[in-house]
């Protein structure tokens, strides 16, 4: 590179474009090293399973670049942790020193995603941080695994760690981390992904100051500085040939558990003028009872990551934040203050807002259009193992994988890791039993759970188990749309409604819901919980007749939603040799009959539906999809209100586009 | 009768079918290239070894790395192959880990799994996770299956149950009914082919199995009968990712680990080339048209890895050699982005329409165009034979240079730059990433690309020495000659360091060194050239992955083997921590079958380095044209040193020697590159 430096110096204020491609291509490099070392040493399951994310930030605390495989969830509040460290740090910073932070209401997303932050001196002066962000299994509180979904304010979540030195001048402060771990279960665990955390933010520290040494100090600065400007350029280039406009939407959150009947609207509205994207929220609700509120950085990291998704290739960092600006009204659900509880705003308000960016960039870039996706879910079940005669306490901590929304061109992804991060993977049942005293009874995709449309939505997937020997269990869950069901677009149908259930296929089968906890649980017991599949996009009417045979022999759709979603009459001639006939007359005459009378029936009584659901007449599916009615499956009631809000919603996203 | 004295090494892949033959009695080398053949893959390889003019009876083995599996996988021309699962998971291949490769862009997918969902099956059954069975398998259950499948013409079955890694006893009961049922279908069971937890990859790496097994199984036998006719009467060896090589016999069980079969064999040709030349350490750098492979050596052994995949989401279990596989390589185009950026790759101009300079109406700069515009690459390629567009080459250029305000030369060499630079990032993920540090390493560069940017590569990442091998355009095909029989036998075996005795371990050690020792005997390898290695995956309690740390017959103790850790994770992780427990996770036998290897001759040094001076041309090298002497490197007397700058031009490759660089032909013709460091 013998070249650079004389070009360098010709060029004062700007980098060549080697320079400047080999230092950007570098600090990816550099953040990447520092994933892959926290991968490999972490003690965390749920940091293994890829929920983490690392960056390299200025002197200034702003991003210069995430990881190529960060969770979106992180994405965009990294900046904000760095940030804090300044703030309350400033002027006391040393070599040598590193800092810790979980405070969601500093800019960090909930008390588990524990952040390690170290600044990187050069020639005596701060330069950089390193940040190295992973979600922590358990940080204490009053439930294992820090989920407490009916918390309504912090204080029994988990311990809040705001800006805290950890080593001070190199020397590590073993009473200061001893007040954090100890209030944490398996302290020592804890202290393996510190540790980790720290070596790993050290590979970063490494990485940059051999950079250092190779382009000089001030190449490398300039290039933090130039890295941001590019991704600033290269956004606003995009969103130039953009049309400028307004676009508004709303999705909703299920329900305040106090307030009862009644979805939580978020609404989003986006501007784009002068090469800049400026969303407003406001309008959304006021923060709610229970913890799937959002804090300001949680729900500006919505945002980032919903636009994100539009521009796959620009690379993440502050340029980026430059360009895309919010406004989060006070004290609502997607600007809650503390102490307001906020650890569930992954499954709550965040996708909420993802979601409901998705809708509007589909609009604005129909060739990347994506329906609703399934909601992020956390089932926990803690207790004592008493297997083989032991006493230990064991949490069987679960997340799963659901449907994609519909697309412009193409089918949803079936069974995918929620939108909050794709990178994030679902356990193997095989490691689970071992740890825990609970056998997986079934791990499979949901025929008829796609939201059916001319493109479906994915699959969902359903998990269940039976608890062996325990005592002492409890089951809680932290989920949401089993009422602002995920939905379909451009004529799109919804999918089906999430929650969990108690004693499944039993006659003590019951519906649990999507919030609930400490629910007893013995030897014997039973449960399951599917994971919605992702709404259709366009016209089910429209959709290819032989595609729906296909997706009849491989169990996707069954023969009898064939009929009732797609209007396509399959006749089974002989399935062991996946013989199936369309009868196309009676399809023809099918499509006729829903397209004459669909409209008519989303505005049928919500009390007649009730009474035709309750006598058999029509099943859960027809409910929703027919009639787009919101019930309460706990006791089958209809919820008068929620459904109001629901059909307003499906009017205009799926029965405004049908002829 | 004529002594079979030729050793024959044929790797198939993409593009061409390379051709390495080796005559013991003279140390005659040929090497030659036929374009590869997909749709009937012998035929290349029959037509490579007419161009050869080489008998059957001639042949003494036969080594052979093939694309077949690798390409009936990405297209999906399987036979029909059904999954049998445990009640309740038959969609555990589908849903994989829920995640894929490109986490932001919503359009880009996971391939979809190798079997449909239709064909996936499910039987009630279970074991618990301590191998109790919960649930014996319902026989008549199974005998109605069977008869479905054959009523669907069910090829081969893949049969992975739920804890089957622990007790396997489910899966054998219904391999047995299914044996019994349905004769001459090929099937597979997960606790035969990998019995290690963790129910997807062990899922999937049976179906890649069962999918494999009748292809590859047909095809080594349909070539053997070919061989056959043409004089050659002995197994085929055939190169797995493993990097060793298997013969027919044991294809039906190993059948995944030919799912890249070829891969290996670059990195193992590095390897032998390396300690060759006396290094332990080294960096292989396979640069090709489109990527760029990249493996790693220390200490005498390629690193291996069990996180590999011929499509993200299905991996095979099997240890295989690491490979990173990046898009940069001749025809990587280099292009500007919206932000203004200069960025190369990954995407290529491929073979067609190739680069610009190729004259196939290819418009945009490749990495080949800008080394024909620097000069470093020569107008005329493959001995004459192929005449390239240097005003074609320009024009491509000439687009980066307006954008930046460069000169044309000042583009090209920017191209280059990017190029070099997004190559070290992905050595420096291979190797310091990983506690390498590249100055104690030396790096082999080939492929028709490696030789032209090695020199600055190796500048780059501090590494001291480049060595350019003889026929860099067919190393693979040379590593096909260079192999053992190899096979690894596994299992998951999680038990506390400290609980465990010597004695259990080598029970257990001994139990799998007896299947090894039976698969190679099947493969007629004599006793004495069995070499049997044991490895024990550890990890700090509390941990997620773990390390393998070789145990040796003579480790007296367990704290030896946990001494071994500790100083493996220090080296690979930065720090270690003998406070802690230590966790064992698995257990691995690695049974090598020695087959005598070829010993490339020496030779002793022939005529003048200036017989070989071609003439000289201008070479851009550090801002401006240089008069640079072109040499034949066929024609270079070994023991020959050579100053840059210089270009040494062969049939396949060109070597670039930049100035103040010293480069060095050894007695073996490999071009040892002296970096310079300043």
């Amino acid at each position: 590179m013998g070249s650079l430096q004389k070009v360098v110096s010709k060029q004062e204020t700007s980098l060549d474009p080697v320079t400047f491609e080999v230092l950007k291509n570098g600090f990816v490099n550099l953040v990447d090293q520092m994933a892959e070392q926290m991968l490999r040493t972490c003690y965390s399951f749920v940091i293994y399973n890829r929920d983490f994310s690392c960056a390299l930030c200025d002197a200034e605390g702003n991003t210069v670049m995430q990881g190529t495989h960060d969770i979106s969830v992180h994405v965009g509040t990294l900046h904000l942790t760095a940030k804090a460290v300044l703030e309350d740090f400033k002027g006391d910073i040393h070599p040598g020193d590193v800092f810790l932070v979980n405070d969601p209401y500093r800019g960090g997303t909930h008390f588990c995603d524990t952040r390690v932050v170290l600044p990187v001196f050069y020639g005596g002066k701060l330069i950089a941080f390193m940040q190295t962000n992973g979600h922590w299994a358990d940080v204490g509180g009053s439930n294992p695994g820090s989920f407490d979904v009916k918390s309504r304010d912090h204080f029994g979540e988990g311990i809040r760690i705001p800006p805290v030195r950890i080593y001070s001048r190199g020397e590590y402060l073993s009473d200061v981390v001893n007040l954090l771990i100890s209030n944490m279960r398996v302290p020592k665990e804890r202290l393996g992904d510190l540790r980790s955390q720290v070596e790993a933010a050290k590979v970063g520290q490494r990485q940059l100051l051999e950079l250092i040494d190779k382009y000089g100090i001030d190449t490398v600065l300039t290039a933090f500085k130039e890295v941001q400007d590019y991704v600033e350029r290269l956004t606003r280039k995009k969103i130039e040939s953009l049309p400028e406009g307004t676009w508004e939407t709303v999705d909703y959150i299920d329900m305040d558990p106090e307030l009862g009947d009644g979805l939580i609207p978020i609404r989003v509205k986006m501007e784009i003028k002068d090469n800049e994207i400026h969303y407003d929220l406001s309008g959304s609700h006021p923060y709610i009872s229970c913890f799937l509120n959002a804090g300001y950085g949680a729900a500006l990291s919505g945002l980032y990551a919903g636009t994100k998704t539009f521009f796959p290739e620009v690379p993440l960092n502050s340029g980026f934040y430059r360009v895309v600006k919010a406004t989060l009204p006070e004290n609502s659900v997607v600007n809650a203050p503390e102490p307001v509880a906020v650890t569930g705003f992954c499954s709550g308000a965040f996708e909420k807002i993802m979601n409901a960016c998705f809708e509007i960039w589909s609009e604005i870039m129909p060739e990347r259009a994506i329906a609703c996706s399934f909601n992020l879910e956390y089932l926990l079940i803690g207790g004592y193992d008493r297997r083989d005669a032991s006493n230990n306490y064991f949490m069987w901590y679960d997340w799963m994988a659901g449907g994609h929304g519909g697309r412009i061109d193409r089918d949803g992804a079936n069974a995918t890791s929620p939108v909050f991060g794709v990178g994030l993977s679902v356990q193997p049942c095989e490691g689970q039993e071992r740890l825990s005293p609970v056998i997986t009874t079934k791990h499979e995709i949901i025929t008829d759970s796609g939201g059916p449309g001319k493109y479906r939505g994915g699959c969902g997937v359903e998990k269940g188990g039976v608890l062996t020997e325990v005592f002492g269990g409890v089951m809680s869950y932290c989920c949401d749309r089993s009422r602002s069901i995920t939905w379909g677009i451009k004529g799109g149908l919804p999918s089906i409604p999430q929650g969990a259930v108690l004693h499944p296929g039993t006659d003590k089968e019951q519906f649990l819901g999507t919030i609930f906890s400490n629910i007893p649980m013995k030897k014997g017991d039973s449960f399951t919980r599917p994971s919605a599949g992702g709404g259709g996009l366009g016209d089910p009417l429209e959709r290819d007749v032989e595609t729906v045979l296909e997706d009849v022999i491989d169990g996707y759709v069954s023969i009898e939603r064939a009929r009732k979603d797609y209007g396509v009459v399959i006749r089974e001639i002989d399935r062991d040799v996946d013989l199936y006939e369309i009868d196309y007359e009676a399809t023809e005459k099918e499509r006729e009959y829903i397209r004459k009378h669909r409209k008519d029936w989303l505005r049928v009584s919500p009390y007649e539906v009730e009474k035709m659901y309750k006598n058999g007449e029509i099943d859960q599916l027809d409910v929703i999809r027919r009639y787009g009615v919101i019930m309460d499956y706990t006791t089958n009631q209809v919820l008068v209100k929620s459904t109001e809000q629901y059909r307003e919603a499906m009017m205009k996203r799926t029965l405004a586009y049908w002829d | 009768m004529i002594a079979a004295k030729k050793r024959l090494a044929i790797d198939v892949g993409g593009t061409f079918t390379d051709i390495f033959v080796f005559d013991e009695e003279t140390g005659e080398i040929f090497v030659t290239k036929t374009s590869s053949t997909p749709s009937n893959p012998e035929k290349g390889i029959l037509e490579g070894i007419a161009k050869a003019k080489i008998s059957g009876e001639e042949i003494k083995v036969f080594s052979h790395g093939t694309t077949v599996g690798t390409n009936a996988l990405i297209e999906r021309k399987l036979p029909k192959t059904a999954l049998i699962t445990t009640k309740g998971f038959r969609d555990v291949i589908e849903i994989g880990r829920g995640t894929k490769e490109d986490i932001w862009d919503t359009y880009k997918d996971k391939a979809r799994p190798y079997i449909r969902r239709r064909d996936r099956f499910e039987v009630t059954e279970r074991t618990d996770y301590r191998g109790n069975i919960l649930v014996p398998v319902d026989e008549n259950e199974v005998r109605e299956l069977a008869r479905k499948l054959k009523k669907r013409g069910t090829e081969s079955v893949a049969v992975c149950f739920i804890n089957a890694y622990v007790n396997g006893e489910n899966e054998r009961r219904v391999k047995e009914i299914l044996q019994e049922e349905l004769p001459g279908v090929y099937v597979c069971i997960s606790s035969e082919v990998l019995p290690e937890i963790f129910e997807h990859e062990r899922m999937s790496t049976t179906i890649i199995n069962a999918v494999l097994g009748p292809i590859m199984t047909t095809y080594i036998h349909r070539l053997e009968e070919e061989m056959q006719k043409r004089g050659y009467k002995d197994d085929i060896l055939v190169l797995h990712s493993g990097g060793g090589v298997m013969t027919s016999s044991t294809v039906p069980r190993y059948a995944a680990r030919l799912a890249s079969s070829g891969i290996a064999a670059g990195a193992i040709a590095s390897k032998h080339i390396a300690k060759l030349c006396g290094y332990r350490n080294a960096i292989g750098l396979d640069m090709g048209g489109t990527s760029t492979d990249i493996s790693l050596m220390y200490d005498g052994d390629i690193r291996i890895t069990k996180e590999w995949a011929i499509e993200y989401g299905y991996p095979i279990g099997f240890p295989s050699i690491e490979i990173l596989t990046i898009g940069a390589g001749g025809g990587s185009l280099a292009w500007i982005d919206e932000g203004g950026s200069l960025r190369n790759g990954p995407q290529s101009a491929g073979a067609s329409p190739g680069p610009a300079c190729y004259g196939r109406g290819g418009t945009e700069p490749t990495n080949s165009d800008a080394n024909l515009v620097l000069g470093r690459l020569s107008e005329k390629l493959l001995g004459g034979t192929m005449e390239l567009d240097v005003a074609k080459a320009e024009q491509a250029v000439q687009k980066i240079a307006d954008h930046f305000g460069y000169s044309i030369e000042e583009a090209a060499n920017a191209i280059i730059e990017v190029a070099n630079a997004n190559m070290s990032d992905a050595v420096r993920l291979i190797s310091v990433r990983r506690g390498y540090d590249p100055r104690d390493f030396a790096l082999v560069a080939f492929g028709g690309a490696g030789p032209l940017h090695g020199a600055y590569l190796a500048k780059e990442l501090n590494i001291p020495t480049v060595i350019i091998p003889p026929y860099p355009g067919v190393a693979a095909a040379m590593g096909c000659l260079l192999v053992d029989v190899r096979h690894d036998i596994s299992k998951t075996y999680l038990r506390q360091a400290e609980e465990v005795t010597l004695e259990e371990l080598y029970e257990e050690f001994e139990s799998m060194q007896a299947e090894a020792r039976e698969l190679l005997l099947e493969e007629g390898i004599p006793e004495e050239q069995f070499t049997l290695m044991n490895f024990i995956d550890l990890r700090y309690q509390g941990q997620w992955r773990s390390l393998s740390v070789p145990v040796s017959q003579s480790s007296s103790s367990i704290e030896e083997i946990l001494e071994l850790f500790h100083k493996e994770h220090e080296r690979e992780f930065a720090y270690s921590d003998r406070e802690q427990k230590v966790e064992i996770y698995g257990l691995r036998v690695t049974a090598i079958g020695t087959v005598p290897k070829p010993e490339f001759p020496k030779y002793e040094p022939e005529g003048t380095v200036e017989d070989a001076l071609k003439g000289t041309r201008k070479v851009y090298f550090d801002g401006e044209f240089v008069t640079t002497k072109i040499y034949d490197r066929d024609k270079i007397p070994v023991e020959t040193e050579i100053t840059g700058p210089a270009i040494i031009e062969q049939l396949d490759t060109t070597t670039v020697i930049p100035p103040k660089f010293s480069a060095k032909v050894d007695q073996y013709k490999n071009i040892i590159i002296s970096v310079n460091q300043s």
